[in-house]
């Protein structure tokens, strides 16, 4: 078989049984694999009753046809019904983890039961061996990676939990090749809830390939198209992600204080330009990636990775904080600890606003960076106010009387661009199946960057077929998989041609939007019988009723129902966000 | 004021030059800027043929002059320009 391996295990840590699940090339086409191929077996396997602690709930750990071949295929993606959210949830990590359990001989490991004490799995020559992990349980995931890499081989990679996992946080980050994350919706915190400490993956197996020679000449001119791109070729390798601070703020949609404001003061003194003069050693890249976004780097006494852009506000003006080491150590804790950088940094806010409004009675001030380490950390072991913390915004806002106040999308905290300044990323956030995620529909690209094309972000029109169809790329290429950064440089066709140049499959254009689509509806079929529905595609009331006083996007308010009911035609979805049988038909589901 | 982001302002070695004239369009402010500061940079934001590189952000007081009329924008005294080369993260 070219591209996939061919062998999926599905072991349960309860009695250590292990199976090959027979996945048929039909099922492979329909989904790829990564997030599809996992959201399928996970929706066979689990219903909508599961709870995420069940021992029965289902942590799936995939790689796609591309893994570990062309340009940028490292990744991975984790699969599960998320804690934080109930609702289904993919979360996709960087690094080496994804090439190299191709490497070890599958294509996807699914994890069920719960053992009995603390264990890790080791992947290699298409075995998975269960070790006892007592040694590891307690130490954060930088200890524990090299503790496993002493024990097995120092060319192993890792994928773990830290503390915040073990403790079950609800926004607990599975962390693999040092830093690298799994970082959105808390399926680390399944991994605590199974006793499973860590995956190892080692062995060089290699990919089939079906053309070798159109193979080669494709990986070269990847290169030369990916090293033209201004974007991928120089922007994000010069300054990183965090280039987006002052772009978004000079948008005045950088979210300050809990999102009342959308132009911070001290924007600069937290930019990807400030980072690149201060604190970077260096920049890092994943398997295969010419174009390293990844920033190492050193603050006085630590040294680590990060901040990327999300981390960097999520910390910093979401808290009022301009304190960039201070920012940079927080994010190397949650590293360490293996948390959520959004989420922590978000649910952080949400407090100082129930702090400063009196409906919380802890003191957590705007601006407080020299605490901001000992909130993360106890957040991870919850203690003292980090067992509040460790709630998340939606439980903690809802706890003392202001679920207003969370900035929250179907649980998961909305990340750093203000839906009031690009009416599409509104939609975005509100439709996305995993809650307030950037990633479903990446609409900063036209309503910002003007990538594919440039759209004026406060207009409504036309921006539900964009989302969707966003939404769609996106859900092919986290089933391929491949890093979304290469979309700045490429489109649909390129990934149809490394498609069919890596497994031989006539696949088009058209197929992949399809599979697209159809992932996207799975997702949301889970959803609608998990109980999510049109009244969840929703945004806090702040982005409907309030408005910036100042900066480019003043006097705006987020027009979600002139959109909706076109996104829901277009998707094929009833008016309660149902989809009608006919389109269930088409995709075959 | 023109102020310079990202690889600009590592190319220019300056973060905001001021610009003396008055009523002049866009690109005759960028060439203006050149001049002033002794360093090209337009290359950076401009296709010689299409006009603005896709990807390319300028604002004036925080609109972008592709809802206005592009390059061809008039900046008036008192104006501020922001200049993204293209840039892009998530």
């Amino acid at each position: 078989m070219n591209g996939w391996m061919g062998k999926i295990v599905r072991i349960d840590l309860g009695n250590l049984k292990r199976e090959t699940v027979a996945v048929s090339d039909e099922m492979r086409r329909r989904y790829l694999g990564g997030r599809g191929l996992g959201v399928k077996l996970y929706s066979d396997l689990c219903s909508s009753a599961t709870d995420p602690f069940d021992d029965d709930n289902a942590l799936i750990f995939m790689t796609g046809p591309l893994t570990g071949t062309l340009m940028t295929s490292g990744r991975y993606q984790v699969v599960s019904r998320s804690p934080l959210t109930g609702t289904i949830c993919d979360s996709s990590s960087g690094g080496q983890f994804g090439a190299a359990l191709k490497g070890a001989g599958i294509d996807g490991l699914i994890i069920q039961g719960r053992a009995a004490g603390p264990v890790y799995l080791s992947v290699h020559d298409g075995e998975v061996d269960v070790r006892n992990a007592s040694a590891f349980w307690g130490l954060d995931t930088q200890k524990t990676q090299k503790g496993i890499q002493a024990e097995l081989s120092s060319k192993a990679s890792v994928a773990c939990i830290g503390p915040a996992g073990e403790n079950r946080i609800l926004f607990a980050a599975i962390m693999n090749d040092k830093d690298r994350a799994a970082g959105r919706g808390g399926l680390g915190a399944i991994m605590g809830g199974k006793n499973l400490k860590a995956i190892a993956a080692s062995g060089s197996r290699p990919v089939a390939i079906s053309d070798p020679e159109e193979y080669k000449a494709l990986a070269d001119r990847l290169e030369r198209i990916v090293d033209k791109n201004p974007v991928t070729g120089k922007s994000l390798q010069v300054l990183g992600t965090s280039v987006l601070v002052n772009i978004i703020n000079a948008h005045g949609m950088f979210p300050v204080e809990n999102f009342r404001r959308g132009v911070f003061n001290d924007a600069e003194g937290t930019s990807g330009e400030k980072i690149a003069e201060t604190l970077l050693q260096r920049q890092s890249a994943c398997y295969k990636c010419p174009i390293g976004c990844g920033r190492t780097t050193r603050t006085r006494d630590k040294q680590g990775e990060g901040p990327e852009y999300e981390t960097v506000w999520a910390f910093g003006a979401h808290l009022g904080i301009s304190d960039l080491p201070a920012i940079t150590e927080a994010n190397y804790a949650c590293n360490e600890l293996g948390l959520d950088t959004i989420t922590m940094g978000s649910t952080l806010g949400c407090a100082m606003e129930l702090s400063e409004t009196g409906a919380w009675k802890e003191t957590l001030r705007w601006g407080e960076s020299g605490k901001l380490l000992e909130w993360v950390t106890d957040t991870a072991y919850r203690r003292g106010i980090g067992a509040e913390l460790a709630l998340g915004s939606k439980r903690l806002a809802a706890k003392y009387g202001r679920p207003e106040l969370a900035m929250q999308v179907k649980g998961l905290e909305i990340p750093a661009y203000d839906p009031r300044g690009a009416q599409g990323m509104a939609l975005s956030y509100a439709t996305s199946n995993r809650g307030g995620c950037h990633m479903r529909a990446y609409m900063i690209g036209p309503e910002i960057l003007g990538h594919p094309v440039f759209l004026d972000r406060f207009s409504t029109a036309g921006k539900a077929e964009l989302v969707a169809l966003f939404q769609d790329v996106s859900a092919v290429v986290d089933s391929a998989v491949l890093c979304r950064f290469l979309q700045f440089a490429v489109g649909i066709s390129t990934f149809t041609e490394m498609l069919r140049t890596v497994t031989g499959l006539d696949f088009s254009d058209e197929e992949l939007m399809t599979i697209g689509r159809r992932i996207y509806t799975l997702e949301r079929l889970f959803n609608n019988r998990a109980g999510f529905n049109r009244g969840d595609d929703t945004l806090p009331p702040r982005f409907f009723n309030e408005e910036f006083q100042t900066g480019p996007s003043r006097h705006r308010r987020v027009r979600l129902e002139e959109m909706l009911d076109d996104y829901y035609a277009v998707r094929g979805w009833d008016r309660n966000g149902a989809p009608r049988p006919e389109t269930l038909a088409e995709l075959g589901l | 004021m023109v102020k310079f982001y990202g690889l600009l302002r590592r190319r220019l070695r300056a973060a905001t030059v001021e610009v003396a004239g008055e009523d002049l369009t866009v690109l005759a402010l960028l060439r203006r800027t050149e001049e002033q500061s002794g360093q090209s940079f337009m290359d950076e934001l401009l296709d010689r043929e299409t006009g603005l590189l896709a990807g390319t952000i300028i604002l004036i007081n925080g609109e972008n002059i592709r809802l206005r009329q592009a390059l061809q924008t008039m900046v008036k005294a008192g104006d501020r320009l922001d200049l993204f080369s293209p840039a892009g993260g998530g």
